[in-house]
Protein backbone atom coordinates (compact mmCIF):
# COMPACT_ATOMS: atom_id res chain seq x y z
CA UNK A 1 0.00 0.00 0.00
CA UNK A 2 1.21 3.47 -0.88
CA UNK A 3 1.20 5.75 2.14
CA UNK A 4 1.32 9.54 1.72
CA UNK A 5 1.34 12.35 4.26
CA UNK A 6 -0.93 15.26 3.32
CA UNK A 7 -2.02 18.44 5.06
CA UNK A 8 -5.47 19.97 5.01
CA UNK A 9 -5.91 21.74 1.70
CA UNK A 10 -3.62 19.35 -0.18
CA UNK A 11 -4.73 16.81 -2.76
CA UNK A 12 -3.89 13.42 -4.21
CA UNK A 13 -4.24 12.58 -7.89
CA UNK A 14 -5.26 9.06 -8.95
CA UNK A 15 -4.22 9.12 -12.58
CA UNK A 16 -5.27 12.21 -14.49
CA UNK A 17 -9.00 12.09 -13.75
CA UNK A 18 -9.50 11.46 -10.05
CA UNK A 19 -8.68 14.02 -7.37
CA UNK A 20 -8.96 13.40 -3.64
CA UNK A 21 -8.98 16.63 -1.61
CA UNK A 22 -8.09 16.64 2.06
CA UNK A 23 -10.62 19.29 3.06
CA UNK A 24 -10.39 19.42 6.83
CA UNK A 25 -8.94 17.47 9.74
CA UNK A 26 -10.76 17.67 13.07
CA UNK A 27 -9.68 15.28 15.81
CA UNK A 28 -10.09 11.74 14.45
CA UNK A 29 -12.10 12.84 11.44
CA UNK A 30 -10.81 13.69 8.01
CA UNK A 31 -13.17 15.33 5.53
CA UNK A 32 -12.35 14.29 1.98
CA UNK A 33 -13.64 15.58 -1.31
CA UNK A 34 -13.56 13.24 -4.29
CA UNK A 35 -13.66 14.53 -7.84
CA UNK A 36 -14.05 11.69 -10.31
CA UNK A 37 -15.59 11.16 -13.75
CA UNK A 38 -19.33 10.96 -13.22
CA UNK A 39 -19.58 7.39 -14.58
CA UNK A 40 -17.43 6.26 -11.64
CA UNK A 41 -19.38 5.44 -8.49
CA UNK A 42 -17.81 6.50 -5.18
CA UNK A 43 -18.73 4.58 -2.00
CA UNK A 44 -17.96 4.68 1.68
CA UNK A 45 -16.02 1.44 2.08
CA UNK A 46 -18.22 -0.06 4.80
CA UNK A 47 -21.33 0.41 2.65
CA UNK A 48 -19.58 -1.02 -0.40
CA UNK A 49 -18.49 -4.08 1.65
CA UNK A 50 -21.97 -4.61 3.11
CA UNK A 51 -23.63 -4.41 -0.31
CA UNK A 52 -21.04 -6.72 -1.84
CA UNK A 53 -21.79 -9.25 0.90
CA UNK A 54 -25.55 -9.10 0.25
CA UNK A 55 -25.03 -9.36 -3.52
CA UNK A 56 -22.90 -12.44 -3.03
CA UNK A 57 -25.44 -13.91 -0.62
CA UNK A 58 -28.26 -13.45 -3.13
CA UNK A 59 -26.08 -15.09 -5.78
CA UNK A 60 -25.34 -18.18 -3.71
CA UNK A 61 -28.98 -19.23 -3.33
CA UNK A 62 -29.89 -22.47 -5.07
CA UNK A 63 -32.89 -22.36 -7.36
CA UNK A 64 -34.81 -24.42 -4.81
CA UNK A 65 -34.05 -22.04 -1.95
CA UNK A 66 -36.33 -19.42 -3.46
CA UNK A 67 -40.08 -20.07 -3.21
CA UNK A 68 -41.86 -20.01 -6.55
CA UNK A 69 -45.43 -19.20 -5.71
CA UNK A 70 -47.16 -16.65 -3.49
CA UNK A 71 -48.74 -19.56 -1.62
CA UNK A 72 -45.31 -20.79 -0.64
CA UNK A 73 -44.68 -17.40 0.93
CA UNK A 74 -47.11 -18.13 3.70
CA UNK A 75 -45.84 -21.68 4.30
CA UNK B 1 -32.45 -12.40 -32.40
CA UNK B 2 -31.97 -14.39 -29.27
CA UNK B 3 -29.17 -15.44 -27.01
CA UNK B 4 -28.70 -18.70 -25.15
CA UNK B 5 -27.56 -19.11 -21.56
CA UNK B 6 -26.53 -22.56 -20.31
CA UNK B 7 -27.50 -21.74 -16.76
CA UNK B 8 -26.05 -23.94 -14.04
CA UNK B 9 -29.30 -23.45 -12.11
CA UNK B 10 -31.97 -23.54 -14.79
CA UNK B 11 -30.48 -25.37 -17.75
CA UNK B 12 -30.55 -23.91 -21.25
CA UNK B 13 -32.49 -20.66 -21.50
CA UNK B 14 -33.28 -18.72 -24.67
CA UNK B 15 -33.62 -14.99 -24.17
CA UNK B 16 -34.63 -12.39 -26.78
CA UNK B 17 -31.68 -10.00 -27.24
CA UNK B 18 -33.78 -6.97 -26.36
CA UNK B 19 -34.31 -8.37 -22.86
CA UNK B 20 -30.62 -7.99 -22.02
CA UNK B 21 -29.95 -5.26 -19.45
CA UNK B 22 -26.59 -3.50 -19.57
CA UNK B 23 -25.02 -2.59 -16.23
CA UNK B 24 -22.33 -0.01 -17.12
CA UNK B 25 -20.57 -0.45 -13.76
CA UNK B 26 -21.78 -3.98 -13.03
CA UNK B 27 -23.18 -4.96 -9.66
CA UNK B 28 -21.19 -4.07 -6.56
CA UNK B 29 -18.55 -6.71 -5.90
CA UNK B 30 -19.71 -9.03 -8.68
CA UNK B 31 -18.43 -9.50 -12.20
CA UNK B 32 -20.35 -9.20 -15.42
CA UNK B 33 -22.23 -6.29 -16.85
CA UNK B 34 -24.96 -7.95 -18.92
CA UNK B 35 -27.89 -9.53 -17.12
CA UNK B 36 -31.41 -10.71 -17.87
CA UNK B 37 -34.42 -10.98 -15.58
CA UNK B 38 -35.81 -14.49 -15.40
CA UNK B 39 -39.10 -15.43 -13.80
CA UNK B 40 -39.50 -19.15 -13.21
CA UNK B 41 -43.13 -18.69 -12.28
CA UNK B 42 -44.98 -15.53 -13.23
CA UNK B 43 -46.90 -15.65 -9.94
CA UNK B 44 -43.78 -15.76 -7.80
CA UNK B 45 -42.71 -12.59 -6.03
CA UNK B 46 -39.11 -13.62 -6.67
CA UNK B 47 -37.21 -13.39 -9.94
CA UNK B 48 -33.60 -13.95 -10.91
CA UNK B 49 -31.15 -11.46 -12.31
CA UNK B 50 -29.05 -13.84 -14.38
CA UNK B 51 -25.67 -12.98 -15.83
CA UNK B 52 -25.42 -13.41 -19.59
CA UNK B 53 -21.66 -13.89 -19.42
CA UNK B 54 -21.35 -16.21 -16.41
CA UNK B 55 -23.63 -19.24 -16.51
CA UNK B 56 -23.32 -19.79 -12.76
CA UNK B 57 -24.04 -16.20 -11.68
CA UNK B 58 -27.63 -15.32 -10.82
CA UNK B 59 -29.00 -13.13 -8.05
CA UNK B 60 -32.33 -13.74 -6.40
CA UNK B 61 -34.23 -10.45 -6.45
CA UNK B 62 -37.71 -9.15 -5.76
CA UNK B 63 -39.84 -6.06 -6.24
CA UNK B 64 -39.61 -4.33 -2.84
CA UNK B 65 -42.94 -2.50 -3.10
CA UNK B 66 -45.03 -5.63 -2.79
CA UNK B 67 -43.47 -6.27 0.63
CA UNK B 68 -42.76 -2.67 1.71
CA UNK B 69 -45.49 -0.41 0.27
CA UNK B 70 -43.92 2.62 1.97
CA UNK B 71 -40.48 1.94 0.53
CA UNK B 72 -38.72 4.91 -1.03
CA UNK B 73 -35.53 5.28 -3.01
CA UNK B 74 -33.73 8.58 -2.44
CA UNK B 75 -30.75 9.29 -4.65
CA UNK B 76 -28.00 11.81 -4.00
CA UNK B 77 -27.57 14.38 -6.76
CA UNK B 78 -24.27 12.82 -7.83
CA UNK B 79 -25.79 9.34 -7.98
CA UNK B 80 -28.77 10.59 -9.99
CA UNK B 81 -26.41 12.35 -12.38
CA UNK B 82 -24.22 9.26 -12.70
CA UNK B 83 -27.05 6.98 -13.71
CA UNK B 84 -29.13 9.52 -15.60
CA UNK B 85 -32.28 8.74 -13.60
CA UNK B 86 -33.55 11.63 -11.51
CA UNK B 87 -36.82 10.05 -10.45
CA UNK B 88 -36.62 6.39 -9.32
CA UNK B 89 -40.31 6.13 -10.23
CA UNK B 90 -39.15 6.10 -13.87
CA UNK B 91 -37.30 2.83 -13.30
CA UNK B 92 -38.16 -0.73 -12.35
CA UNK B 93 -36.83 -1.35 -8.85
CA UNK B 94 -35.47 -4.64 -7.52
CA UNK B 95 -33.70 -5.59 -4.31
CA UNK B 96 -31.45 -8.56 -3.67
CA UNK B 97 -32.78 -11.42 -1.56
CA UNK B 98 -30.76 -13.22 1.11
CA UNK B 99 -32.40 -16.64 1.33
CA UNK B 100 -32.43 -18.69 4.54
CA UNK B 101 -33.66 -22.04 5.82
CA UNK B 102 -37.03 -20.59 6.71
CA UNK B 103 -38.94 -17.75 5.13
CA UNK B 104 -39.05 -15.89 8.44
CA UNK B 105 -35.31 -15.40 8.09
CA UNK B 106 -35.30 -14.13 4.50
CA UNK B 107 -33.97 -10.58 4.22
CA UNK B 108 -33.64 -8.07 1.39
CA UNK B 109 -31.18 -5.25 0.87
CA UNK B 110 -33.22 -2.04 0.83
CA UNK B 111 -30.04 0.05 1.03
CA UNK B 112 -28.75 -0.82 -2.44
CA UNK B 113 -31.67 -1.25 -4.85
CA UNK B 114 -31.16 -2.11 -8.50
CA UNK B 115 -32.84 0.33 -10.90
CA UNK B 116 -33.58 -0.77 -14.45
CA UNK B 117 -34.73 1.66 -17.10
CA UNK B 118 -34.67 1.45 -20.90
CA UNK B 119 -32.33 -1.53 -21.02
CA UNK B 120 -29.84 -0.15 -18.53
CA UNK B 121 -29.34 -1.17 -14.94
CA UNK B 122 -27.62 0.47 -11.98
CA UNK B 123 -27.18 -0.59 -8.40
CA UNK B 124 -27.45 2.57 -6.31
CA UNK B 125 -27.06 3.59 -2.69
CA UNK B 126 -30.41 4.59 -1.20
CA UNK B 127 -30.02 7.68 0.99
CA UNK B 128 -33.36 7.06 2.72
CA UNK B 129 -32.96 6.43 6.45
CA UNK B 130 -35.49 3.59 6.42
CA UNK B 131 -33.39 1.36 4.19
CA UNK B 132 -31.46 -1.34 6.06
CA UNK B 133 -29.05 -3.69 4.33
CA UNK B 134 -30.92 -6.67 5.80
CA UNK B 135 -34.62 -5.98 6.11
CA UNK B 136 -36.68 -9.03 7.16
CA UNK B 137 -39.14 -9.83 4.38
CA UNK B 138 -41.57 -11.94 6.29
CA UNK B 139 -42.07 -9.48 9.17
CA UNK B 140 -42.98 -6.87 6.60
CA UNK B 141 -45.42 -9.21 4.87
CA UNK B 142 -47.21 -10.20 8.08
CA UNK B 143 -47.34 -6.64 9.36
CA UNK B 144 -48.91 -5.65 6.07
CA UNK B 145 -51.51 -8.42 6.27
CA UNK B 146 -52.36 -7.47 9.85
CA UNK B 147 -52.77 -3.81 8.98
Amino acid sequence: MLILTRHAGQKIMLGDDITVHVMEIVGNNVRLGVEAPKRLPVYREEIWAAVKEENQASATADADAIPQTPAAKAA
Amino acid sequence: MSITIDSTRFGTIEIPSHAVVEFPTGLIGLGGSRYVLIARDENSPFVWLHSVDDASLALAVTNPFQFFPEYEVELSDSEAERIGITDPADADVYVTVRAAETLEDFTVNLRAPILISRGRGHQVINESEAAPVRAPLFVAATAEQAA
